[in-house]
């Protein structure tokens, strides 16, 4: 891709396909995931390159998702921007919640056995009964408490309002360098509920009938072009007589 | 367009998950003692199908990268463990426990596992059984001739009646187990519930202690599922199959529309 194209109506239109081929994906990702928990959608603009060419630049939508409340003290939520800071194989990752569990060593892990990071670590659980654990409190600023005992504060980060967040699947996101720590004042950790995916679904299938008639636009265009050179090729060239 | 196709049909997949989970719920709705349950999903792997790159002569103008998504799977149905509300049925052998507990029973090949069903029997052997005939544990055995059995909310068993007795003796004391994590224990069926190390292993004690519950006699804990939830999210199940099948058309149609570009 890195040399240089001269736009002509055809490649303008074949970018165009390919742009509206890209948002069709995504639409149809959005929808898939219309019911994951703790899901963002994402969202697909176009933007021009050299004057003519339409490519595909995306983002993703972290707006709030609705919170469902299930009373269950394992349960964990954000409201805002913010997220969980999870450890996984691949580095540290960020997470919007879910179902909170302990892992065979002691430790606080989401439902695919990350360890859930505190602000010194992680969140160990060890030296409480099964009892006392199953009594477990997360406070508004993500304290951790059992049994009375405070064990450990959540580490809650955000990022830059410009920057970009890479979906990695498996309800995780890739952190930019640049993220910063929300003071606990300003967090609102929910115990007992879960966040629900945040596409609704109503302006997903909107957007699903102008890709259609947007790519059936193209596409005729891409014919009238073709006719065109057709005349330009048969017609033209005939010498008169 | 594969990967849209492909991507919507694991949407409606999900859906019909969703879907199997919700009528199990309502095929329970008068189960003793059942726990509904609920489907979670998670998004598939991304794809990075155009990564950033230079394009056009100028060098500020980059091709920006572009993340598409794979669509969604199930990573769990986890049962939601709420107290179901008691129903008063005035059985003396129906038992309810109100709390987090579970009655230990043993199975044929001696394993323990644990129900919440507590329609009481007595054996031919003479000892307390499920309605299933599994022994609850410790074994409580039932005289013949004892007479208005009585259940205290901490569990001791006391009988009218016995041989050589004239006020009320005491037959056993039933105990309960509970669970770190109760959504751990794996479904049996017959109500029935095995440990695994997920749900960590048993913690027994007496009924009113360490949070097992108390134990009410002649009630039965009702199954917890709401047949109005259910409706709802099976209505919304549905629509999001739709919505998703809806998908699945849009991109057959546009690779209909590609299709026609060349004549």
């Amino acid at each position: 891709m890195g040399t240089s194209v001269r736009p002509n109506g055809m490649s303008s239109a074949a970018a165009a396909l390919r742009y509206w081929e890209h948002r069709q994906e995504v639409t149809s990702n959005n929808l898939a995931n219309v019911s994951t928990g703790g899901f963002k959608g994402q969202k697909v603009f176009a933007r021009m390159i050299e004057g003519a060419l339409p490519v595909a630049d995306g983002i993703t939508d972290l707006s709030q998702g609705s919170l469902q409340v299930t009373n269950n003290s394992r349960d964990l939520a954000l409201e805002g921007r913010g997220f969980f800071v999870v450890k996984t194989p691949n580095g540290e990752r960020y997470s919007r919640g879910g179902s909170v569990q302990v892992n065979d060593s002691g430790n606080l892990t989401d439902s695919s056995g990350n360890q859930l990071l505190g602000e010194s670590g992680p969140i160990r659980v060890a030296s409480h009964s099964n009892a006392d654990i199953a009594s477990i409190q997360i406070g508004r600023d993500g304290t951790v408490t059992i049994d009375k005992a405070e064990v450990g504060r959540l580490r809650i980060e955000t990022i830059p309002e410009k920057a970009t967040l890479l979906a990695e699947g498996s309800g995780l996101f890739i952190p930019p360098t640049a993220r910063t720590r929300i003071e606990p004042d300003a967090r609102i950790v929910r115990q007992g509920a879960l966040e629900q995916s945040n596409v609704t679904p109503i302006s997903q299938m909107v957007d699903m009938i102008s890709i259609q008639r947007a790519y059936t636009a193209v596409q005729k265009a891409v014919t009238t072009l073709d006719t065109v050179r057709a005349i330009a090729t048969t017609e033209l060239a005939r010498p008169a007589n | 367009m594969d990967p849209a196709l492909h991507t919507a049909a694991t949407g409606m997949q999900a859906q019909q998950t969703r879907t199997d989970v919700i009528a199990n719920n309502l095929a329970n709705v008068n189960t003793t003692g059942f726990k509904r349950s609920r489907a979670h999903f998670e998004d598939l792997l991304y794809q990075t199908l155009q990564g950033p790159a230079t394009l056009g002569s100028r060098d500020t103008e980059q091709l920006p990268a572009i993340q598409i998504g794979l669509g969604t799977r199930l990573t769990s149905v986890q049962r939601i463990d709420s107290q179901g509300s008691l129903e008063q049925t005035s059985r003396p052998l129906d038992l309810a426990i109100e709390g987090e507990g579970y009655f230990e029973v043993q199975m044929p090949n001696g394993n323990r596992a644990y129900t919440r069903d507590g329609s009481l029997q007595v054996s031919d052997q003479g000892v307390l059984v499920t309605s299933q005939g599994y022994a609850i544990q410790p074994p409580i055995k039932v005289p013949k001739e004892a007479t208005s059995v009585t259940v205290s909310s901490t569990g001791v068993v006391t009988a009218n009646g016995l041989l050589g007795a004239t006020s009320a003796q005491e037959l056993g004391r039933i105990e309960l187990a509970r669970f770190a994590n109760p959504s751990g224990l794996e479904s049996m069926g017959q109500n029935l519930f095995s440990e695994t190390t997920a749900s960590g292993d048993p913690i027994k004690g007496m009924p009113t202690e360490n949070g097992n519950g108390r134990i009410a006699q002649g009630y039965l804990e009702s199954s917890n599922v709401e047949i109005v939830t259910e409706m709802v999210d099976m209505i919304t199940a549905q629509r999001a199959y739709e919505i998703n099948s809806k998908a699945v058309k849009n991109s057959e149609d546009m690779a209909q529309t590609a299709n026609s570009l060349m004549r």
